[in-house]
């Protein structure tokens, strides 16, 4: 055999062992990610669907809290409503697609993915002993169906609150928009949008409509489909009337003073690489998962044209969503950050097991505090706007962001609408800021 | 306004009040979004030295948008106006400042005139020299001239300036910057506005009365409808979109702050607070054709669009301030109201044509005659920009064929001799006689932003080229040249932790460099006829200069307190400003900026000032070539390089070290709704 022949069999061979093969998986598999609650109810011990959990009962239920929402019940900040487990399921395009791709799918040595296209990665429940079951289970979460294909926030209002007083400080409202440009299963064209000459993996469009000082301010995030490379992101200044190219490295700033670092947008906004992540069990843990229309709802948004009402608020600062929980079945997944400056210690993130949703998030500080606590409240789109009927998404419907270290949070009230009446590439574009923006 | 402009003016007008009209009476049942809001705001700015307050501004802005459903040809429609009023009471708090009491009468201690000017003045070869002055003061006011020590000039009517040049009401052109130490040349200019006294008042360019200042906005370009444009967008099958947006607007080219390299579209108003407002509040908006094809992802390009622009509106050049204004960058709107009222009505010279003398030249013989505005016809600006974006970076390349928005001085105009009684109304070589000219100028640049992992960095980058400038040049018969002009700006952006000012919140970082290179420069040690001079004569403007900027900004309470220091320092001038503020936005509603403008380093420049010409052969000859009886004498010849902060020195000094002694303390205080 020639040197140079033997050469390139020794580096496919290498390359071989150092790209983990694709798992296969069952129909069972299938059915258990998808489908957990159709022959099976979470239980924990003396929980019953319908009890309320507060500081004098607390105690018995710490198995089924979060670590931080266990605290602010400990502390009285807040006492849970829970209601029966329901099922939340995500649209049989996804779950299609799946059973269609997830055969060929492996992770490669730097951590990225071979031969993604479209549905979860790994639909296999996530082993103990599986050291790469961490990076799975936030690959899952990363070409989760989080927002569709293709979603609309607007109204969205962030409202800035001191815990201690609940006294309002600042509102920001906005006009958020989501567009997956690959990996597409509902909305044409499917699986991605052949022109896509910069390879953008996700497009993340916000204009800011109030307060006066902030108006007209736009950011666009670009996400490539080569998760080692950096995001993009450009910023319409209305102040300045142009585009301001942001240093998109720095995603652990306080985006706009909230207490959301753009690396925490929809629980986990950064590239999956940046990060370890450990698989840690599994839980039934309670979360804010409901049907919004069951709810009891604000008075705001005033005249909205569909008669919209978001999620209202309640507990210490008004920071927490008056919603019920439902005992779900979630995989704890530990992420540290690689990056020694970063100001994380590491994410506790709660996978909703059904959906890959990130439903409740803790982070620590670089010291092992508890730094910061982040639920997800997630509605049923059967029950919420008529947009989303049949869609199969669990909306982002709520979410607060409560710093315990500086006693103060940040409330997201959403109106989420699954629809790509919107959302086309030309919205994700940094003309469009520029056309935008006055 | 030029009168030959008003018509197109008219038109222009006509179809901003259609779209008023339009945005406020159609229904609203037809529009699909309508948008109503704005702010009232007070803005305070005192100054040291003695000036006291500089500005007292009360804002009212309000800004509409009405959007209609989209129907026919077109996707998207809508109408955007921001319409804004204000009112200066510094111009009645201060006004012994910058209203109708401002000014005084100005003295020259003149200690006395050599023979020659005994001679020249009487015509009597006998004649002894003037003897030094008791009661030296500026103007017609005061007894004959040979008592007063200024030079009366054979050309002075009656021998010296007459009484439509009163001695009151009066500033030293430079005073607020230096004290004439280095005996350069002493102008006077008038202060006060153009309706007390019309003095200086250059028509149709820096004529404000009174009111024009104190309601900067009503004016006769309807200055109050600041914005008022028609957005529609053609959509096509394929993604494209062919785009529109008429009516009096902004359009924004670059990507840096603070600089103008590709962002010259807009005329801008130096007048509210020299360069330190945000470009957003200053630049004059303009009646703007802005015809966009976005194209979107093509071939290799995530983002393509190509841009075509036409400003239809009358031409309109950059509001410096004019004389006694409390913002007047450079000092140029003081140079020029002094140099206006000497053409007028004639004046007199202190420190001329040597240190220590002062000479009273008549009207039509030294000074600025006129601003030639130009035409509609002769000053159409049109553009023409490709912007994308590929592989991350973003870039843009620009043309534009534009009119410039600075002044220029061109000399040579028909001025009489001010050594002979005739008016001869010709052509006098190297003559301190200019109009100020807008010549037409050539854009090419191009700008790029780009994000370097490796650093955290966001960088941008600005280039042009400028073909037609003109510049001051002492080398030349009319005292101005063309120079090709390369300028750009690089600035880099890093948001950076300092953990312990704030572990939750990076400060930005901001850095900029500006470069300015003439390529046509001219400066040297002799003249133009290759006499060796006392300064470097010929172009004031440096070949080549770098200014630059570095904002550190900072935000606590979750951005509701915002402590940032600008800096920026010109370092041929060796110059700067140093700029601390706080900006607490108090609720959503309110808003309070406090800051402080300092500014450092060298303050005045010196330059040839051109005393050393020799514009009226042989009256004007530098005496050691008159005794030695050179043959120079007998012609026009350029200067020698007598050299003083004034007149042009101002144009090295740059904005920050002619603006030495306006330190100030400001508080603006803003209710949004």
């Amino acid at each position: 055999m020639k040197q140079g022949t033997l050469k390139i069999l020794i580096i496919c061979m290498v390359g071989l062992s150092q790209t983990v093969a694709a798992d296969s998986f069952t129909d069972e598999d299938i059915n258990q990610s998808f489908y957990p609650y159709n022959d099976w109810t979470p239980a924990a011990d003396g929980y019953t669907p319908g009890v309320v959990i507060d500081q004098n009962n607390v105690d018995q239920f710490q198995s089924i809290l979060d670590e931080a929402l266990l605290r602010f019940v400990k502390d009285g900040w807040v006492s849970i409503r829970t209601a029966p487990t329901t099922d939340f399921p995500l649209t049989e395009d996804y779950v299609n697609a799946t059973r269609q791709h997830a055969g060929e799918v492996s992770i490669a040595d730097n951590g990225t993915l071979n031969n993604f296209v479209a549905g979860r990665a790994f639909p296999q429940e996530p082993q103990a002993d599986d050291p790469l079951a961490g990076q799975k289970l936030v690959w899952n979460y990363q070409y989760g169906f989080n927002s569709g294909d293709s979603e609309t926030i607007y109204p969205f209002w962030w409202t800035f609150r001191n815990v201690k007083t609940a006294k309002v400080e600042r509102q920001l409202k906005f006009e958020w928009h989501f567009l997956n440009h690959n990996h597409r299963v509902t909305f044409d064209p499917k699986p991605a949008y052949v022109n896509n000459p910069g390879e953008i993996y996700r497009g993340i469009y916000g204009i800011v409509k109030e307060p006066f000082d902030l108006a007209n301010t736009q950011i666009l995030i670009h996400r490539y489909q080569d998760d080692t490379r950096r995001d993009n992101a450009w910023l319409y200044v209305g102040f300045q009337r142009r585009v301001r190219r942001l240093a998109a490295g720095q995603i652990t700033d306080a985006f706009l003073g909230s207490d959301l670092m753009i690396e925490d947008f929809e629980g986990y906004n950064g590239r999956v690489t940046d990060y370890t992540w450990e698989y840690a069990g599994t839980r039934n843990l309670l979360m804010p998962f409901y049907y919004h229309n069951d709810m009891e709802l604000a008075d705001v948004p005033a005249q909205d044209a569909d008669g919209y009402q978001f999620i209202d608020v309640e507990g210490q600062g008004n920071c927490f969503p008056k919603v019920t929980y439902q005992l779900r079945k979630s995989f704890t997944l530990v992420g540290k950050p690689k990056d020694p400056n970063h100001p994380i210690g590491k994410r506790v993130i709660n996978l909703d097991a059904q959906t890959m949703t990130m439903a409740s998030l803790v982070t620590y500080d670089r010291k092992g505090d508890m730094w910061k606590w982040f639920p997800i409240g997630k509605a049923h789109s059967d029950h919420h706007l008529a947009v989303n009927k049949g869609k199969g998404v669990a909306l982002d419907d709520y979410a607060v962001v409560i710093d315990i270290q500086a006693e103060h949070c940040t409330t997201l009230q959403f109106k989420s609408q699954v629809t790509d009446d919107a959302n086309q590439p030309k919205l994700f574009s940094v003309q469009n800021l520029r056309k935008s923006g006055r | 306004m030029n009168p030959k402009s008003t018509s197109h003016f008219t038109a222009t007008l006509v179809a901003l009040v259609c779209l008023l009209a339009t945005l406020l009476v159609v229904p609203t049942a037809y529009a699909q979004d309508t948008e109503i809001r704005g702010f009232i705001e007070n803005a305070t700015f005192f100054r040291e030295h003695g000036v006291g307050l500089t500005k007292s501004r009360t804002t009212l802005q309000l800004e509409l948008s009405r959007a209609w459903q989209p129907s026919g040809l077109f996707s998207e429609v809508s109408i955007n106006g921001t319409f804004r009023g204000s009112y200066d009471a510094v111009y009645d708090l201060n006004d012994d400042e910058f209203g109708e009491n401002s000014g005084r009468s100005v003295c020259y201690p003149a200690p006395g005139n050599p023979a020659f000017f005994g001679i020249l003045a009487t015509g009597n070869p006998n004649t002894p020299p003037f003897p030094p002055s008791t009661n030296p003061c500026f103007a017609g006011i005061f007894p004959p001239p040979i008592a007063t020590g200024a030079i009366p000039l054979p050309g002075v009517p009656g021998g010296n300036i007459g009484s439509g040049n009163p001695n009151q009401g009066l500033g030293l052109v430079g005073e607020d910057v230096h004290q004439f130490e280095n005996g350069g040349v002493v102008l006077a200019y008038p202060t006060r506005p153009c309706s007390i006294d019309s003095r200086g008042c250059i028509d149709g360019y820096m004529d404000d009365s009174l009111n024009d200042l104190r309601y900067a906005e009503f004016n006769s370009r309807f200055d109050f409808i600041r914005e008022l444009y028609l957005d529609a967008t053609i959509a096509y099958d394929n993604g494209h979109e062919l785009g529109f947006r008429i009516g009096r607007q902004q359009v924004v080219w670059g990507r840096t702050d603070l600089f103008r390299v590709l962002d010259v579209i807009n005329p801008v108003d130096f007048s509210r607070h020299n360069i330190f407002d945000e470009l957003e509040d200053i630049r004059i908006p303009m009646g703007i054709l802005n015809v966009e094809w976005r194209a979107g992802a093509s071939g290799p390009f995530e983002d393509i669009n190509f841009q075509g622009i036409w400003k239809f509106e009358d031409f309109r050049p950059n509001n410096l301030g004019q004389g006694g204004e409390p913002y007047a960058i450079l000092g140029a709107g003081n140079f020029f109201r002094a140099m206006n009222n000497c053409w007028e009505n004639g004046c007199t010279v202190w420190n001329f044509p040597d240190s220590g003398l002062a000479v009273d030249f008549p009207a039509h013989s030294l000074g600025i005659r006129q601003a030639n505005k130009p035409d509609f016809n002769d000053s159409q600006d049109y553009g023409f920009r490709v912007e994308g974006v590929m592989s991350g970076i973003g870039f843009s390349f620009n043309v534009l064929r534009y009119t410039s928005q600075m002044p220029s001085l061109r000399g040579g105009i028909e001025s009489d001799n001010p050594f002979t009684p005739n008016i001869e109304s010709q052509f006098h070589p190297y003559s301190l006689t200019f109009d100020i000219d807008f010549p037409r100028l050539t854009l090419v640049g191009a700008s790029a932003d780009f994000y370097v992992e490796s650093l955290k960095s966001a960088f941008r980058v600005e280039v042009a080229h400028t073909s037609g400038e003109e510049f001051p040049n002492t080398l030349r018969e009319r005292l101005f040249s063309e120079s090709d002009v390369v300028r750009w700006v690089i600035g880099i952006d890093r948001p950076t932790f300092i953990p312990f000012l704030n572990k939750n919140r990076a400060f930005l970082l901001s850095l900029q460099v500006f470069g300015q290179h003439l390529l046509d420069h001219e400066l040297q040690r002799v003249n133009a006829q290759g006499v060796p001079t006392l300064s470097e004569v010929g172009m004031v403007d440096w070949k080549n200069n770098y200014i630059t900027t570095f904002l550190f900004q900072g935000n606590y309470m979750n951005d509701r307190l915002t402590p940032q220091i600008l800096t920026a320092y010109d370092f041929k001038a060796g110059s700067g400003v140093v700029s601390p503020s706080v900006d607490w936005k108090i609720s959503n509603s309110w808003r309070l900026t406090a800051a402080i403008n300092l500014k450092f380093g060298d303050g005045a420049q010196v330059f040839d000032d051109n005393r050393g010409a020799n514009p009226f052969p042989p009256f004007t000859c530098a005496p050691p070539l008159a005794a030695a009886g050179s043959p120079l004498c007998g012609a026009p010849f350029s200067s020698l390089g007598l050299a003083g902060f004034e007149p042009i020195g101002r144009f090295r000094a740059g904005p920050f070290g002619m603006g030495i002694n306006e330190d100030e303390y400001q508080l603006t205080l803003r209710y949004r709704f």
